[in-house]
């Protein structure tokens, strides 16, 4: 989602970097969500999603089903890390505002600039 | 302690007075109504709402963090997922499987950017960001609508939950048995209470005028403090739980072999158990009047020559009626696993009968997984079901679930309002991790708990709902230390009451805030919001109190389909609204009515297809979440391309450094 190509551009009054940043953000906890899924489903599904069971091959990792432990517990210990850098290191600060009155209104709920 | 005894007689059990799991739920009330108290003391009083409401967007790390989490867990993740867990084996790790991911999308993908809007408008409720972010009354309304129809149900559904919890605590307690008693007898002839079981009544009036009472006197600072209590009693009850499991699992296993490893190869052996009906014939005449009890074991042999012995547990809540020499179709379950069979044996010792032989017999196997012969369906996946024969989770669901708990959660207005209310982003950054590391202490040790209670407690399939409870007593009372049950039954309770608080205070809010405030009289007095906030939670509460009297009948159904409806109908709005400055009015309304109506339609397919509302039509098999959210975004997108560009001043206003007058 780009600047609106329709929406004229306010003069002198560059785009808020809360803004910016929070939009950077979001499109990388987007991709931190793709890559799990990506990470996990197919995993699970190709090795703990059996024909038939063979209890010669099933084999499990701290007693997890090892499917398991590979498709899920690895991939979310792997989160926590990322998510202990991108909230430390990466997320940026900004000012937030004070909170502004409520917009003036009419009594009939029409809203006004 | 055994499972059968569990279900046979009180949860806890009493000797006719105070429980340890009574006085954990008294002194537990009695902390929650004295933070409700401080609270309400401790509001400042510069501006009612925003603090009633919000917290004035004051809330730091902790408060932040654990009343986020504690919302989001509903009663479901100590009910009905222990529950599932428990039905269908380690494929429930899966179905959770975008847990991995789930702190940091519902907080990190909307948070900060949703608080500074909501700051800049001077928002108080998320309809208020809506109707300030386009300008739009109408668009405001219609998102007040569209969370008082959801939550109104949800919260009905929340409170049937927790009033059936109270029951499974206190079941069996003197005094509440005495109340009971006078309950039933009191009500006797009143038409509305017809066919009302007195305990849940009694239940639902405690748990329910609990709620509503410390909700309206302490507001939004009440239910994040309480939310702060119950998120560590979660948190505590799942870190007792999971050593005292893995060693009583580990007193079982063979040397040099792992607890869970060990409990992992038990349920590989396992099979799903048969259920349908029995008859249990007795070598002598009855008595008029004998029965057998809901939950009692009874190894019967065959009526043939040399044939073995099949164990039974009785599931008929009546309990079987005697006749002649023998109980004819009795509601039971038998256990298939020789493993199994072997456990309860050695759990129940002589509570199990054996004088009886079986006569005819009508049960039914899973459909999928109880294949003779077959093994590991309880380690693998799809895992078993009794009613699907794709099984419990197939391709399809896997992918539906990835959406549902991620997307969907950041798409529910009682997250949003809290992310919109801490007060800085240092806050956010804290809490995000916050919330990542309490969810892995909760979530995944879940799983790990209630797959040993599969082979720690076979045979509670058929009640499986009452497994956490039952699973607190057994753990605590064999390793000797039965006071330890309250707190871990005070868990789910805790879960349960931090959802219907928000709930609660969420539809009170759209009513005074959206509806009166904003539509009918702007000019009230701060003196006349404050008492019509406390009137509209009393009555909402009451209201929401008296629909729980005699519930609808599909509890999780309802929760389900509310929980991904909201999803559905403001995730692909609220998003729009904050990241895409050539959003309109007019596209994002179309995104919120195109989701609610194919979510919507989906679930009314399934009347058709499948002959209930609740048993939707799954679209190439995925669940109704997906079709709601692609057509809101679709909607959403194209609608607003269609549309004019929005008013420049609004987009000064929200997107640019010095478009807000507050300044950014």
């Amino acid at each position: 989602m780009n600047a609106p190509e329709n929406n004229p551009e306010p003069e002198n009054t560059p785009w808020d970097p809360v803004f910016l940043d929070s939009r950077r953000e979001a499109f990388i906890i987007l991709m931190l969500w793709v890559a799990a899924l990506l990470w996990a489903v197919p995993y699970c599904y190709l090795n703990g999603f059996p024909d038939t069971f063979d209890e010669n091959e099933f084999s499990t990792v701290w007693g997890i089903p090892s499917w398991l432990f590979w498709g899920i517990a690895v991939p979310w210990l792997l989160a926590d890390v990322f998510t202990l850098w991108f909230c430390f290191f990466y997320m940026k600060d900004g000012d937030l505002g004070e909170d502004a009155p409520a917009e003036a209104e009419t009594a009939a709920g029409e809203v006004s600039p | 302690m055994s499972s059968g005894h569990l279900l046979s007689s009180p949860v806890v059990a009493a000797a006719g007075g105070f429980t340890p799991a009574l006085v954990t739920f008294l002194l537990y009330t009695l902390a929650v109504f004295s933070l409700a108290i401080i609270a309400n003391h401790l509001r400042k009083g510069s501006d009612f709402l925003s603090e009633y409401f919000i917290g004035n967007r004051g809330l730091g790390v902790w408060a932040f963090a654990l009343t986020f989490a504690a919302t989001s867990a509903s009663g479901g993740s100590f009910t009905g997922f222990p529950s599932k867990i428990y039905s269908h084996g380690w494929i429930l790790g899966l179905w959770i499987g975008s847990y991995i991911v789930f702190p940091i999308c519902t907080m990190g993908f909307i948070g900060k950017r949703l608080n500074q809007v909501a700051r800049r408008s001077g928002a108080i409720t998320v309809p208020d960001v809506i109707r300030d972010r386009f300008r739009s009354a109408s668009f405001g309304l219609l998102a007040v609508a569209l969370i008082v129809f959801f939550m109104s149900f949800n919260l009905i559904a929340q409170f049937k939950a927790g009033s059936l919890m109270l029951k499974t605590l206190l079941d069996g307690v003197a005094v509440f048995e005495s109340a009971t008693d006078y309950l039933g007898a009191s009500l006797g002839g009143l038409s509305f209470f017809e066919g009302v079981d007195p305990a849940y009544l009694l239940c639902l009036l405690g748990f329910g005028l609990a709620v509503v009472a410390y909700t309206t006197y302490g507001g939004f600072q009440a239910v994040v403090w309480t939310d702060v209590m119950q998120g560590i009693v979660m948190v505590c009850g799942v870190i007792v739980m999971l050593p005292l499991a893995l060693y009583l699992v580990g007193q079982q296993a063979p040397e040099g072999v792992g607890s869970l490893e060990h409990a992992t190869l038990r349920m590989a052996e396992m099979s799903p158990p048969r259920k349908g009906t029995a008859t249990f014939l007795s070598p002598t005449p009855l008595e008029e009047g004998a029965s057998l009890d809901k939950g009692a074991w009874i190894l019967a042999s065959g009526a043939a020559e040399g044939a073995e012995a099949r164990l039974f547990r009785i599931i008929d809540d009546s309990g079987g009626v005697a006749a002649g020499t023998g109980w004819p179709g009795v509601k039971g379950l038998e256990i298939t696993t020789v493993g199994d069979r072997e456990q309860v044996l050695k759990n129940e010792g002589d509570r199990v009968r054996r004088d009886l032989t079986l006569g005819e017999l009508a049960l039914e196997d899973y459909a999928y997984g109880a294949e003779e012969g077959r093994k590991g369906v309880y380690v693998t996946g799809p895992g078993p079901s009794p009613s699907s024969d794709a099984g419990f989770l197939p391709l399809s669901l896997v992918i539906s679930f990835f959406f549902m708990w991620a997307i969907s959660g950041s798409g529910q207005p009682s997250s949003m309002v809290r992310l919109m209310a801490f007060n800085n982003t240092v806050t956010l950054r804290r809490s995000i991790f916050t919330v990542a590391i309490y969810y892995s202490l909760i979530y995944f040790p879940l799983v790990i708990i209630f797959c040993c209670a599969r082979v720690l407690m076979p045979g509670m399939d058929a009640e499986s709902d009452r497994i956490m409870p039952a699973m607190a007593v057994f753990l605590t009372e064999n390793v000797g230390a039965g006071w330890l049950a309250g707190l871990l039954i005070a868990a789910p309770f805790a879960a349960v009451m931090s959802t219907v608080d928000s709930f609660l205070l969420m539809i009170s809010s759209g009513l005074v805030r959206d509806i009166y405030q904003r539509n009918m009289n702007p000019g009230a007095s701060e003196r006349r919001l404050k008492w019509l906030s406390y009137l509209f939670t009393l009555v909402v509460g009451a209201a929401a109190l008296l629909g729980a009297v005699n519930p609808p009948q599909f509890l999780q159904d309802i929760i389900v389909y509310t929980g991904s409806g909201l999803a559905a109908c403001f995730l692909a709005p609220v998003v729009y609204a904050i990241y895409w400055p050539r959003s309109n009015v007019e596209g994002c309304m179309a995104g919120m009515l195109g989701g609610f109506a194919a979510h919507l339609s989906m679930y009314v397919g399934g009347i058709w297809a499948n002959g209930s509302f609740f048993r939707p039509y799954r679209l190439m098999e995925f669940d109704p979440i997906i079709v709601g959210l692609l057509v809101s975004f679709v909607a959403g997108y194209v609608v607003t391309r269609l549309g004019p560009p929005p008013p420049e001043d609004l987009v000064r206003k929200y997107f640019h450094k010095s478009g807000s007058s507050s300044g950014a």
